[in-house]
């Protein structure tokens, strides 16, 4: 089986700091991988540079495209949930994962599934009502709509209950099952089956 | 959507447009004629201001609620995606300001003649400073609401100009195609080169 991401040798410098230095690992499909690092070590600079989003001084991204072939740019939709979530207070919960472009042609009765499965039953609640907690909680709803290769979280167990952080390693176990991959970040390791990488 | 309920977005503008305008007649009397050669500039200045008001808000929220990073992220154009959102600008500001002109224009006594070279003059020329305000919101993000304005200002001064020519010279009788032809190409070319500049400026603030 071959990777989805190969990383090799990645380094990102900032204002003659290294905020990583000489970063490697691969993304089998279904496999997890764990970044874990202080405050400040370079976690969401890390997630950010293998999206393109920044760019990396050193090192190579490379990823798998449909016919075997490895591409120094991204061949596959991948979904990215930063610290800010991408939730809009003017909309309501539905609202809020309804307009998301993996959502169109899904009927409502759809939707409110997902929302029912992340424990959200609130759907006409306006965003900028509900806590931090439930806002994760839509961003999680959003990991269902489709079944991406690669789930890039930032973070993904911070201010969360235990109720939600056992269904987040539900859903990622349930999504591993599918052949989908987590790359996540994390100040230290988590309950979830990965390959921790220490930066 | 949401744009429609932060009512804020295009009543602002709207209301600062109208306010502007009535100010004329208050302080330089209800003469005619002087309002009616004034009425060109007024409108314009008015119009070019108030579109300013709310370019700020084109990206801003999008960047603090990490909705841009989907943009990014997303295999689609980052192209598209900026159009888009300056479309919805226009739509939300720039069409409510066109609106509002007719009301304006009777307010400074402007000719009926004058009101559809005013109206096109406008159409053409508050979608081109979408576009401008969209560098501008682009380049000041995460910065100062107003230093997009003044990003923006210096470069609005050919649209301004064109802007006025197509009335003043609707006013004088004279023909104002050629002004209402330049700004349709500003137009046409400003779509594609200043919303390829408004990705490169967006994608700097990853850097």
């Amino acid at each position: 089986m071959l990777p989805n991401l190969k990383v090799e040798n990645l380094s990102c410098v900032r204002s003659d700091k290294a905020i990583f230095d000489e970063v490697s690992f691969d993304v089998l499909p279904g496999q997890n991988i764990e970044i874990i690092g202080s405050n400040g070590s370079g976690k969401t600079t890390l997630l950010r540079t293998l999206l393109g989003l920044i760019t990396q001084d050193k090192g190579e991204i490379v990823w798998l495209d449909d016919a075997g072939k490895y591409h120094n740019y991204r061949t596959f939709e991948c979904l990215y949930q930063g610290h800010q979530l991408g939730i809009k207070n003017l909309l309501t919960v539905f609202e809020n994962l309804n307009i998301t472009k993996h959502a169109k042609g899904m009927s409502q009765e759809d939707i409110y599934k997902h929302l029912e499965r992340v424990g959200l039953s609130n759907v006409n609640e306006f965003a900028s009502n509900i806590s931090v907690g439930q806002r994760k909680r839509i961003a999680m709803a959003k990991w269902l709509l489709k079944e991406f290769k690669i789930y890039f979280i930032d973070e993904p167990f911070s201010a969360l209950d235990d109720t939600a952080t056992l269904l987040i390693e539900k859903l990622i176990k349930e999504l591993n099952a599918k052949g989908c991959s987590f790359v996540i970040t994390g100040h230290r390791p988590s309950g979830i089956e990965a390959t921790r990488v220490e930066i | 959507m949401i744009a429609f309920r932060r009512s804020s977005t295009y009543i602002t503008p709207l209301i600062f447009f109208l306010i502007v305008v009535t100010f004329f007649p208050l302080a330089l009397g209800p003469q005619e004629s002087l309002l009616s050669s004034l009425a060109p500039g007024v409108i314009w200045i008015a119009a070019l201001l108030a579109s300013l008001l709310a370019v700020e808000t084109i990206f801003s929220e999008d960047f603090r609620d990490g909705t841009l990073d989907d943009f990014f992220i997303s295999l689609e154009p980052s192209f598209i995606l900026v159009f888009a959102k300056v479309m919805i600008h226009w739509l939300i500001t720039g069409l409510p300001i066109l609106v509002a002109s007719s009301i304006a224009a009777i307010i400074l006594y402007l000719p009926l003649d004058s009101f559809i070279p005013m109206l096109l003059s406008l159409l053409l020329g508050t979608s081109f400073m979408s576009l401008l305000g969209a560098l501008g919101a682009a380049l000041a993000l995460g910065k100062s609401a107003i230093l997009s304005a003044i990003i923006v200002l210096p470069f609005s001064v050919p649209t301004l100009l064109m802007g006025t020519s197509v009335i003043t010279s609707s006013l004088n009788n004279q023909d104002f195609s050629g002004f209402l032809m330049i700004m349709g190409a500003m137009l046409a070319l400003g779509i594609p080169g200043l919303c390829l500049l408004t990705v490169e400026a967006l994608l700097l603030n990853y850097e």
